[in-house]
């Protein structure tokens, strides 16, 4: 997992086209990765990274910050350079003040590794201030006002900001070795083509016994393995240098080459200060560029979507098919009669039973000779005699709640055959005073209008 | 015959014609799309409704057409009697040699899910009248030998259920009430717990089902609380620019950004609307309701004047940039991280919007010049009310989503009830709210863990909502 497999994934995600159930079947297959999220997307990621389209997103971003890191570590190499000549040099009057060079790879260094260990701590948070003050952050910005062609997609990347703080956290760490390294080659090289008179000097009051316990003990690393890298009492001594009086300038003329020995400190404390500390550093913030790009993995845009896909099984209860479009018939039924005669030569009652059968006819007005119950519980055959026996004008009461059936219909059919005239006339319950609703007499109007037979008349 | 395959229990959901078949099968199977209608012979053909997890079915409902000439088919049948160990056989025979009838085209749709197998699921409608002319269609039920119970639903007011049951009891085991419109997740569960009784082996397959059904609940919750989440942040930290030619803006260059502003607040709400329903499987509601609005918005009175009021909550903004603020040349890791140039440009912006008018941006303005091209404004939303607005509008849309009933057709008016803001919303959440909704503003880039909590916030509003006590109702349509 690399700064790399989160940019692929970033894109992947972003050009994603596939459907829940390839990614549930994804989630389902891989069963080595269940429960773990990060390895579920690295896996996801290595099958379908082959779908990026070239060049990667992860490749352009990857060689422009290759590039752009290059430019930074060589112009800080040659800062590094620069200023270590700089601190070196002998101007003719006074010698080389170690004060400086020390500075400059001891307290500096020291100073800026525990801001950068604040930020460390303090990089998880959206904006840190301390990342900001970066050289790395500064220097990238300024870099980048120069023109130069980046790619489209670059431009739009939205780097988690944790991830982002880490980058920057760790590349300080690089562009401060390479830094120091300069520093370094700036000491080895003078002290090869050059004679340097180094001498310390402090306007504090500090005795070379009180001088030389300090530098002891910034030489604890190696003091006691390189104890010719630690300058003496007596080097110190003879190094001391006062800008005011004579007297020291020719004991330190006389001990000229002595005070050469100075270079030995300083270059295990560049070493050991700028070069190996920081490099401590820089393995510290890998290890935490590592875990940032592991926590930004699940906040990438569309992570959480793949990861419960996967994850979660799909729930369908709907049918296979869209049914068909129910389209209802409009047509109104036209044979109707407004209102009943007095009497008919047969009322019928389609599933009513006989009782309220007479029941309904009397609350109607209507005589009859005869009321007979079809339909309902009936047998066939005793529909069939029903039937036989019908002729004339029939009145023939239907549950007007009941939705007209085929069962009905036959029947209706059959009737027709041996009567001169079918008044169907859709009731409401009892409780509902026989009184049927507008939509009910609709449904049957539009069931008769289905057989369309001109003996049968709707009342409504 | 291959018996071995559907092992998963299957239900016939059968019965007279209009009776609300389908309208149980729509709610049972949170299907939208069934054909649903007051005209009886809605449904033709037998219709599966699988329960699917993971591709593999748990158990199938089928909608089945209604009955048409049951008395014939039982007369059919009654010719061939048999003893009772034989009856299904005739039932087989009966489909096999009328398969080309049209006559019993809908008796042989709906026999043919119960004869490979499925439970029936008989249904009546309990605010009509009982009759006798049911007997005969329960008495065919009865042949096929197959488990079965009835379902007493309510398509009107009245109620018959006492006589339904007296005589449903003489033909089946087990007589349950159920409302296709008006169920909720409680009485669905409850449902499919009956039907799970009604073979043994179908007991642990439907009990494992209903869990899952209960998770799949659960997490359309979840889903529609993340979606929300997103919505409210989004639309409060929402930046809508236009490019103007020169330093000043004109009144249409102001208005313009002012209605494309709105408009982009009003996809965003409208699309995640549509989110939300087919989170809740009704990706075909149809709705009304008054769009969102930008006038009045004095839900909580702290800022009374509307935010549209040009002066101190006028958002507009003249701000300007150039490459060097937001191109890719300023920085590659960084776009989308507030830099800290970018967030004292924005803070000066920021505070300059908030107190002062619109011409006192020139200063502004002025830097415009010198960085390069110019361009208006508008957001992120200063309005403290708006995010409530918007909130409240969406838990009420999904609210009323989730409660409703998947066999019902008409359209929705999704007009809020005034009283709704005094049920979800009261001081101490919207404290809890209001830490969200100033992160949301502040135009800073938000850490993923806090719309998670935001999210976790909103699914516990919903869940007191929605959930088996919520307390709202379901709106009616409106025709
Ligand atoms: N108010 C109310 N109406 C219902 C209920 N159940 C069904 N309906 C209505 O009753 C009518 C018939 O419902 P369907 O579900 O189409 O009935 P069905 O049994 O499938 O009808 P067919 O397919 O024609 O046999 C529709 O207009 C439904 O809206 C209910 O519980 N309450
Ligand atoms: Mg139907």
């Amino acid at each position: 997992m690399n700064l790399r497999s989160y940019l692929d994934l970033y894109s992947l995600l972003q050009e994603d086209t596939s459907t829940p159930e390839e990614r549930r079947a994804f989630g389902l297959s891989h069963v080595t990765v269940k429960d773990k999220p990060i390895e579920q997307l690295l896996a996801w990621m290595e099958e379908h990274r082959y779908q990026l389209k070239k060049p990667l997103l992860s490749e352009a971003f990857s060689s422009t910050l290759y590039s752009v890191s290059l430019t930074l570590v060589a112009i800080a190499f040659v800062l590094g350079l620069l200023s270590g000549i700089g601190l070196l040099s002998y101007n003719g009057h006074e010698p080389v003040n170690v004060i400086y060079f020390m500075s400059m790879v001891i307290f500096v260094p020291l100073f800026t590794m525990t801001l950068t260990l604040f930020s460390m701590l303090r990089a998880n948070s959206v904006q840190s201030l301390l990342v900001h003050i970066s050289p790395a952050f500064w220097m990238e910005r300024l870099l980048q006002l120069l023109p130069h062609k980046t790619q489209e997609d670059l431009k739009n990347l939205k780097v988690n900001p944790l991830l982002a703080n880490w980058i920057v956290i760790k590349r300080s760490q690089v562009i401060a070795l390479a830094f120091s390294f300069g520093l370094l080659c700036a000491l080895l090289g003078m002290v090869a083509t050059k004679d340097i008179a180094f001498a310390w000097s402090t306007t504090l009051h500090v005795t070379p016994e009180g001088f030389h316990s300090f530098l002891s003990t910034l030489a604890f690393p190696w003091r006691d393995f390189f104890p010719w890298a630690v300058p003496s009492v007596e080097l110190i001594e003879q190094s001391q240098y006062f800008r005011l009086g004579d007297k020291l300038s020719e004991e330190m003329v006389s001990n000229a080459s002595k005070l050469g020995e100075w270079w030995k400190f300083l270059a295990f404390a560049t070493l050991f200060y700028a070069i190996i500390l920081r490099f401590l550093l820089y393995l510290l913030s890998s290890v935490g560029l590592k875990r940032a790009i592991r926590r930004s993995f699940l906040s990438l845009e569309g992570a959480k979507k793949l990861l419960s896909d996967m994850n979660e099984p799909i729930i369908s209860t709907h049918a296979k098919q869209n049914e068909a479009v129910f389209r209802q018939t409009e047509s109104l039924y036209s044979n109707v009669a407004d209102s009943l005669d007095a009497s008919y030569d047969l009322v019928l009652g389609w599933a009513i039973p006989k009782e309220q059968l007479t029941v309904i006819s009397e609350s109607m007005k209507v005589i009859a000779p005869r009321h007979y119950e079809v339909g309902g519980a009936n047998t066939l055959e005793e529909d069939n005699e029903v039937i036989h026996l019908s002729h004339g004008e029939i009145l023939l009461f239907v549950k007007a709640w009941e939705p007209p059936t085929m069962d009905f219909i036959d029947f209706l059919e059959a009737l027709t055959k041996y009567v001169d005239k079918i008044v169907v006339y859709p009731v409401g319950t009892m409780q509902e005073q026989y009184r049927p609703r507008e939509k009910e007499i609709d449904v049957w109007a539009r069931k008769l209008s289905t057989l369309n037979h001109k003996k049968v008349w709707l009342k409504r | 015959m291959k018996a071995a395959i559907s092992t998963y229990p299957k239900f016939a959901v059968v019965g007279h014609p209009n009776k609300g078949k389908s309208s149980i099968v729509a709610s049972l199977a949170q299907d939208d799309t069934v054909q649903i209608s007051d005209t009886p012979g809605t449904t033709t053909k037998k219709r599966s409704f699988p329960f699917k997890v993971d591709g593999k079915i748990l158990y199938e409902l089928f909608d089945t057409p209604g009955f048409q000439r049951a008395r014939k088919v039982l007369a059919w049948l009654e010719q061939h009697d048999v003893s009772a160990n034989k009856k299904h056989e005739v039932v087989q025979q009966f489909i096999n040699q009328h398969k080309n009838d049209p006559q019993f085209n809908d008796e042989i749709e709906l026999l043919e899910p119960i004869m490979e197998g499925a439970g029936i699921i008989y249904v009546v409608d309990g605010s009509r009248p009982y009759g006798e002319e049911y007997e005969a269609e329960m008495e065919i039920l009865r042949w096929t030998g197959q488990p079965s119970m009835a379902l007493i639903n309510h398509i009107d007011e009245t109620d018959y259920s006492e006589e339904w049951k007296r005589a449903l009891g003489h033909y089946f085991r087990m007589v349950r009430t159920y409302n296709p419109m008006s169920a909720n997740i409680k009485d669905h569960i409850s449902i499919l717990e009956s039907m799970a009784q009604l073979k043994e082996e179908w007991i642990s397959p439907v009990k494992a089902s209903i869990k899952l059904f209960e998770n799949y609940q659960e997490r359309m919750l979840q889903k529609s609380s993340e979606v929300i989440a997103k919505l409210v942040y989004v639309s409060v930290s929402v930046v809508e620019k236009l490019p103007i030619p020169s330093d000043e803006a004109s009144d249409e260059e102001k208005k313009k950004i002012e209605d494309n502003y709105k408009n982009r607040l009003r996809r965003l709400e409208e699309d995640t609307q549509k989110k939300i329903e087919d989170i809740w499987n009704h990706e075909h509601l149809r709705k009304q309701q008054p769009l969102l609005p930008f006038k009045g918005m004095d839900l909580f009175s702290e800022e009374s004047a509307s935010i549209f009021g040009l002066t101190r909550k006028e958002l507009l903004v003249t701000a300007a940039t150039s490459g060097a603020i937001t191109g890719a040349g300023i920085d590659l890791l960084f776009a989308g991280h507030t830099l800290l140039l970018g967030a004292a440009a924005g803070a000066v912006v920021g505070t300059v919007g908030a107190y002062f008018g619109f011409n006192e941006l020139s200063e502004v303005k002025i830097l415009g010049k010198t960085l390069g091209k110019h361009y208006l404004q508008m957001g992120p939303m200063e309005n403290r009310n708006f995010p409530y607005i918007l909130l409240g509008r969406a838990i009420w849309h999904t609210v009323q989503v989730a409660k409703r009933s998947h066999a019902k057709r008409g359209v929705v008016n999704l007009a809020m009830d005034s009283s709704f803001k005094e049920r979800w919303l009261d001081e101490s959440l919207r404290k809890s709210l209001e830490n969200y909704h100033k992160k949301f503003r502040s135009g800073k880039e938000l850490e993923a863990e806090v719309l998670n909590e935001y999210g976790k916030l909103i699914q516990k509003i919903l869940e007191g909502l929605i959930g088996n006590e919520g307390s709202l109702k379901q709106l009616p349509d409106t025709h």
